[in-house]
């Protein structure tokens, strides 16, 4: 079997299946299972097939993990071995649990990604039948340079999927239980960590210092619910804490949001007023020692929490935004970390002149004049302006021309008086319209048979995708040159020459089948 | 299209025109003809700018010599940038109309931050500094200096102003703050003296009440405006509490202090002076002996505004002998600055009045009343001798003197209150001395006896009849206005109970209550699941929002709201407020729906306007009654028994529900809008707070919606949101909410327009 060359990263034994007692391999691709005394896996599932893994809890009597397939399946596995059954639990659990992301990612993003091409695209879908599943050419070949250049289309395209925000409740979803034992236990999923991670960069940047070198992901979570910075209704009591670097950092992206002030000037509070009342004016009392001394420390936890609010919504809805962003400009990552990337002054004044219009303009007021057109989306402007290129005339018409021609020929025909005087004699008139109807003297030529209504429609479908497919396999074909690395080399000379056989041997089923037909 | 109102040929800029817009601007119209003072009210979002616009500046092209200028005040200065910009429009549908250049000038004037160019001092944030900066670099005898000393810095953009600026006339056209800056720039003139300079020839100025209003200000900026001028305060809801802060002066142990610095280094510099240049001391004495001839002069030509500060009888006198020369008037000065230290140093609260505290002074101290009136003049006069670069430090001095200018002149209307310490925190002291004004026809008083018309007009000015009686003054014309509507798209309901039959309140006895806070939470919960996007909460006070959004967070009340929308709390700090209000319109813009937490009376409701998306709907916890306990209230609400026969609880509520319906109005801009208006109080339902809302929430708050649960409010703002969420087009308003000129010349549709106005 394969496996000999596989690399076993783990070996349990002793692990119940349906029953029946065996042992459990974990290895690079895949996890896999076999019964005692046999050696064949009658369990193996690719890691990127598996969705999550559960566990059962700690408490219970059997010792079970499961895994969820993509597919909806589930195996469940029982670790039987005694005393070490947890541990052995355990360690299956851990080295899962490093593993499965990383084939998490890249499998589903590309089988989705494929999946989307395919249902998207009829051609495609057909070619990929005609080529890959009638075996032409490999799956991995037919996709090979068909990815790339798609997901550069792709990001281009605007019809790409929304991307999901982040609930703003997350970390309200994460409810502490008590274990009955004075202690709390939180739920932790991958897609909460996730949230999290994306709200708040500078606690996955310290995950990234810190798991798995200095703390295991259990602890670092346990310390990560212990912090002021989880919760930060609580003053800080000082106590060396990972996260109150995190808390510091906040600030610091706080303030300087802050400072950066807003871009649109309409709420600008701090420039509402015109003139303020100088110091010592007015009725209101003068907050000279607003310093903390005088507060409580209840009124300074009322604060955090409001801060916090503020600053948890603003990351939320940043995470959300930069999502979106984040392909177009990594430069700016920094930037935007704080969740607010500043255009320059510059624009600042055209801003402020929109949002002044807008701000005046009553719309059910003004005519129809006025009305908002919705701008046009074009996915490939060229292709909008010049249209197919014609060989010899180089002459253009511009838009301009066209709509002045129009105009024109609206202005005419406004214009239009038929001159009663001199028109044709119904005579005259009469033998024109019959020379010009179909059957007529001049529509000999019309009535010719068009090749489309001599060839049954199957056969034209057929014809099409050969055609496509015949053009993908020239594509192949002509994308090996120039011939510069070996494995180019190797295409053409192997398969390269297979496939076109293949293709051409079709053509010749096809074409006889064709002939016997005629026949 | 071009209106008939009675006689008069409007050019108004739009094709179409609400009913109320043309009623309104013909109470206005019968306004100007009688030169008199007028109160309107119309609903925020119905075009009231605009139809002030149009009328006024059709009248001034009627009679240009009746009406000279129009001075249009508005609070904010995005509010005087909006102005502007529909003046512009207007202007230009004159010019395409009519096809003649628009020969108008009209401008936009704010403080020094908002129009320095001069790129050192304009980079400064705040107003203060810039205003200071800008001192050190034009002051004249800064000028003079430079003349002798050219390194002395001068700011190149004045200069330029100064010497070429007021020669050539700024060109007819419209100028708004930014506009002005760019001329400026081209120019190469300063924009702010420019528009200082040139608002005395503009046909519309456009600037914030405290140009015309606070005597401090008014004196430098609006003395010389015509009396033919038609004054127009806009938003004037809260007019009398600018009026009072204008007027009133608070004074702490810091600002004697640094009141002490001050006169330490006007000794030195007297000194100095004296041995270097004494000619100029004596120079000064010599125009004190003379008098404030001059002021007097002006005065009497009736171009002046009259100062409050500067009454009249003073300028027949010279200043008093015993305060004319330089150290005379700092010894004097000293004096009064002791005399304050030692009435700092009290351990209970005491109160008295201006002529009780001017007795008082005289007997510990031996400071008469009338030195202490020229205060002020006298000590202008020598920061201009002394050429005190930067005013700003002088600032506590400047206070002091205000004080005793006012103190000495105003027997009424004003009361002294020297607190020990804050209310809340007994035990550290503080002593804080309030001399607060109580009348706020104090400080508007000369704008009425002055102006030719003044017009006072808002979205909220309910009960119309209180604004003349607390200011003082007698209109020709009050008239409240609706708003006509082809869909009801307000929806006003007023929570009173919970689903536990709790009833809802934020008074004082039951607001920290464990189940009035949970349902206002509840409330807010059921409403965040069903109101699509942006939803605005008012509290009544800082404190309490502190507090429940404290005790939502405990009960978990907040997680779940998270659930439906993002959560933006106001802050004390307005940066942070802002970025908070930023990120809200964001969330509301993308589609993820916010809810900001916010107080009334705070700078977001009374200055941010929440169109369509951005609020659909707004609720009020509670009833946003002012702090009771202050003793300056107290103060205030006793004069206004004695003086103008309010009762304290007829003021109260009337100014608890002005902020409530400036809140809740805060949601509808227009008639495309919609939004719910909670009032999660059941005291609104009461007749004598519902009777306070304006007219145009009045009318829809049906008897069915007086006193709800939260479910029934839940089931009528589900029905109230589908149907508004039903397409709305132009046909659906035409002939009911929305006019073409055909129909609004049609004789039954002037009728109905007639009943829009309602006459108070």
């Amino acid at each position: 079997m394969a496996s000999l060359s596989e690399e076993v990263l783990l070996v349990v034994k002793r692990v119940r299946q349906r029953k029946q007692d065996g042992t459990l391999y974990l290895m690079a691709e895949r996890i896999a299972w076999g019964p005692e005394g046999k050696d064949r896996f009658t369990v193996s599932h690719l890691y990127a097939d598996i969705r999550c893994q559960k566990i059962s809890p700690d408490g219970k009597a059997k010792i079970q993990l499961q895994l969820i397939l993509h597919t909806g399946e589930s195996t469940t596995f029982h670790f039987s071995n005694g005393s070490t059954a947890l541990k052995d639990r355990d360690a299956t659990k851990e080295l899962l649990q490093q593993l499965l992301p990383k084939f998490k990612k890249k499998a589903n993003k590309e089988l989705e990604e494929k999946n989307r091409m395919l249902q998207e695209d009829p051609v495609l879908f057909q070619l990929y039948k005609d080529l890959v599943v009638s075996q032409v050419i490999s799956a991995e070949e037919f996709w090979a340079n068909r990815l790339s250049l798609n997901t550069v289309e792709h990001s281009l395209s605007n019809n790409s999927k929304q991307e999901v925000g982040i609930s703003a409740a997350f970390l309200a979803d994460i409810r502490p239980q008590t274990d009955g034992c004075n202690g709390l236990r939180y739920n932790l999923t991958s897609d909460i960590i996730e949230s999290i991670f994306r709200t708040y960069p500078t606690v996955k940047q310290k995950y990234a210092e810190n798991v798995p070198h200095n703390l295991t992901e259990k602890e670092f979570w346990t310390r990560f619910f212990q912090s002021h910075y989880f919760h930060r209704d609580r003053i800080s009591t000082g106590q060396q804490d990972i996260f109150s670097e995190c808390a510091k950092q906040d600030e610091k992206g706080l303030n300087s949001m802050v400072t950066q002030g807003v871009k649109n000037p309409m709420v600008d509070l701090l420039s509402l007023e015109d003139k303020t009342l100088d110091e010592g004016y007015g009725t209101a009392t003068v907050p000279t020692t607003s310093n903390s001394s005088n507060k409580s420390l209840r009124e300074n936890s009322n604060s955090a929490i409001i801060k916090r609010f503020n600053h948890h919504s603003a990351m939320v809805l940043a995470a959300g935004l930069r999502k979106a962003e984040a392909p177009s400009d990594q430069a700016s990552e920094t930037s935007s970390t704080d969740g607010n990337s500043r255009d320059s002054d510059f624009f600042q004044l055209p801003l402020k002149k929109v949002k002044l219009q807008e701000s005046i303009e009553y719309d059910d007021l003004q005519g129809d004049s006025g009305r908002k057109t919705i701008a046009l989306n074009l996915k490939k402007s060229d292709r909008y302006s010049h249209g197919p290129i014609p060989l010899q005339s180089q002459h253009y018409t511009t838009s301009q021309d066209i709509i002045n021609s129009i105009s024109i020929i609206q202005h005419e025909m406004r214009n239009y008086k038929p001159r009663l005087t001199q028109v044709m004699s119904s005579n005259a008139a009469s033998s024109a319209i019959t020379a010009l109807s179909p059957g007529g003297l001049l529509m000999q030529g019309g009535a010719q048979q068009t090749i489309n209504q001599l060839v049954p429609t199957d056969v034209q479908i057929e014809l099409k995708h050969l055609y496509t497919a015949a053009g993908e396999l020239l594509r192949h074909f002509w994308s090996c040159f120039p011939v510069n690395t070996p494995f180019l080399e190797d295409k053409l000379m192997g398969h390269l020459e297979e496939m076109l056989q293949a293709a051409y041997s079709k053509f010749q089923v096809w074409q006889t089948r064709r002939m016997m037909r005629k026949t | 299209m071009k209106l008939n109102i009675e006689g008069l040929l409007v050019y108004f800029p739009y094709d179409y025109i609400y009913p109320e817009q043309y009623s309104y601007m013909l109470e206005l119209k019968r306004t100007l003809d009688a030169k008199g003072h007028g109160v309107l009210e119309m609903p925020s979002g119905t075009g009231k700018t605009i139809s002030l616009l149009s009328l006024i500046v059709a009248y001034q092209k009627a009679y240009p010599l009746e009406v000279t200028k129009l001075v249009y005040c508005s609070r904010t200065v995005p509010e005087i940038e909006k102005v502007v910009e529909e003046l512009r429009k207007l202007m230009d549908y004159y010019a395409k109309q009519t096809g003649v250049k628009n020969d108008f000038l009209a401008l936009a004037l704010s403080s020094r931050k908002n129009l320095c160019i001069h790129p050192e001092v304009s980079s400064l944030r705040f107003g203060k500094e810039v205003d200071g900066k800008c001192h050190s670099l034009t002051a004249s005898y800064i000028r003079a200096q430079h003349h002798s000393n050219p390194c002395q810095p001068v700011c190149q953009f004045f200069e330029e102003f100064d010497a070429v600026g007021r020669q050539v006339p700024i060109p007819p056209g419209i100028f708004n703050l930014d506009d002005l800056k760019d001329f400026g720039r081209r120019k190469g003139w300063c924009p702010y003296f420019l528009a200082r300079y040139a608002i005395l020839h503009a046909n519309i100025v456009v600037y914030s009440y405290h140009y015309l209003l606070d005597p401090k200000i008014a004196d430098l900026v609006s003395k010389e405006l015509a009396k033919k001028s038609v004054v127009v305060f806009d938003e004037a809801h809260n007019i009398d509490n600018v009026c009072i802060d204008s007027m009133s002066v608070n004074i702490t142990r810091r600002t004697l202090d640094r009141c002490q610095t001050n006169v330490e280094t006007l000794q030195n510099t007297i000194s100095r002076i004296k041995e270097t240049d004494a000619a100029k001391l004596r120079e000064e004495y010599m125009r004190l002996v003379e008098g404030l001839k001059e002021a007097n002069v002006a005065r009497e030509t009736d171009i002046y505004l009259s100062n409050p500060v500067l009454p009249d009888e003073i300028l027949q006198e010279a200043v008093p002998g015993s305060i004319r020369t330089a150290e005379h008037f700092v010894g004097f000065i000293k004096r009064f600055l002791e005399y304050l230290k030692a009435r700092l140093r009290i351990h209970h609260v005491v109160q008295e009045s201006a002529p009780q505290f001017l007795k008082d002074i005289y007997e510990k101290v031996c400071i008469d009343r009338k030195p202490l009136r020229f205060c002020a003049e006298r000590l202008r006069s020598l920061l201009r001798t002394l050429e005190i670069a930067d005013i700003a430090d002088f600032s506590a001095i400047t206070l002091i003197s205000h004080f005793a200018t006012l103190v000495s002149t105003y027997s009424k209307g004003f009361t002294i209150i020297i607190e020990p310490f804050e209310d809340r925190t007994p035990t550290i002291a503080n002593p804080v001395l309030h001399f607060s004004c109580m009348d706020p026809s104090i400080a508007i008083k000369p704008v009425f006896g002055r102006f030719q018309s003044v017009i006072i007009t808002s979205g909220t000015l309910s009960p119309l009849d209180i604004y003349p009686r607390i200011l003082d003054f007698r209109p020709v014309t009050m008239a409240s206005f609706t708003m006509t509507l082809a869909r009801t798209c307000l929806c006003p309901l007023i929570v009173g109970r919970g689903n536990d039959q709790v009833a809802m309140t934020s008074k004082f006895e039951t607001r920290e209550d464990f189940a009035v806070i949970r349902n206002y939470g509840n409330l807010l919960l059921e409403m965040s699941a069903i109101v699509p996007d942006g939803i605005v909460a008012f509290f009544t006070s800082y404190i309490y929002m502190e507090n429940i959004v404290a005790s939502w967070y405990e009960q978990g009340i907040l997680e779940n709201i998270q659930r439906n929308k993002l959560i933006f709390i106001e802050t004390q700090d307005a940066a942070e407020t802002s970025m908070a209000l930023e990120k809200y319109q964001e969330a509301c813009e993308n589609g993820r729906g916010a809810i900001l937490l916010s107080v009334a009376r705070g700078k977001v409701s009374e200055g941010i306007d929440f169109v369509h998306h951005f609020g659909r709907a707004v609720i009020m916890f509670g009833v946003p009654y002012v702090y009771t306990q202050s003793r300056i209230l107290k103060a205030r609400l006793e004069y206004l028994r004695d003086q103008f026969q309010i009762r304290e609880n007829d003021f109260l509520t009337f100014d608890a529900m002005r902020h409530a319906a400036q809140c809740v109005g805060r949601a509808i801009r227009g008639k495309t809008d919609y939004g719910l208006m909670i009032f999660a109080d059941k005291r609104y339902a009461r007749a004598d707070k519902r009777g306070k809302l304006p007219r145009w929430i009045q009318e829809h708050l049906t008897d069915g919606s007086l006193n709800l649960t939260i479910d029934e409010t839940v089931q009528l703002s589900k029905h109230f949101l589908r149907q508004m969420a039903q397409p709305f087009r132009r046909e659906d308003q035409l002939g009911l909410s929305l006019l073409t000129l055909e129909q609004l010349q049609s004789e039954d549709m002037l009728q109905k327009i007639a009943q829009i106005a309602q006459q108070a």
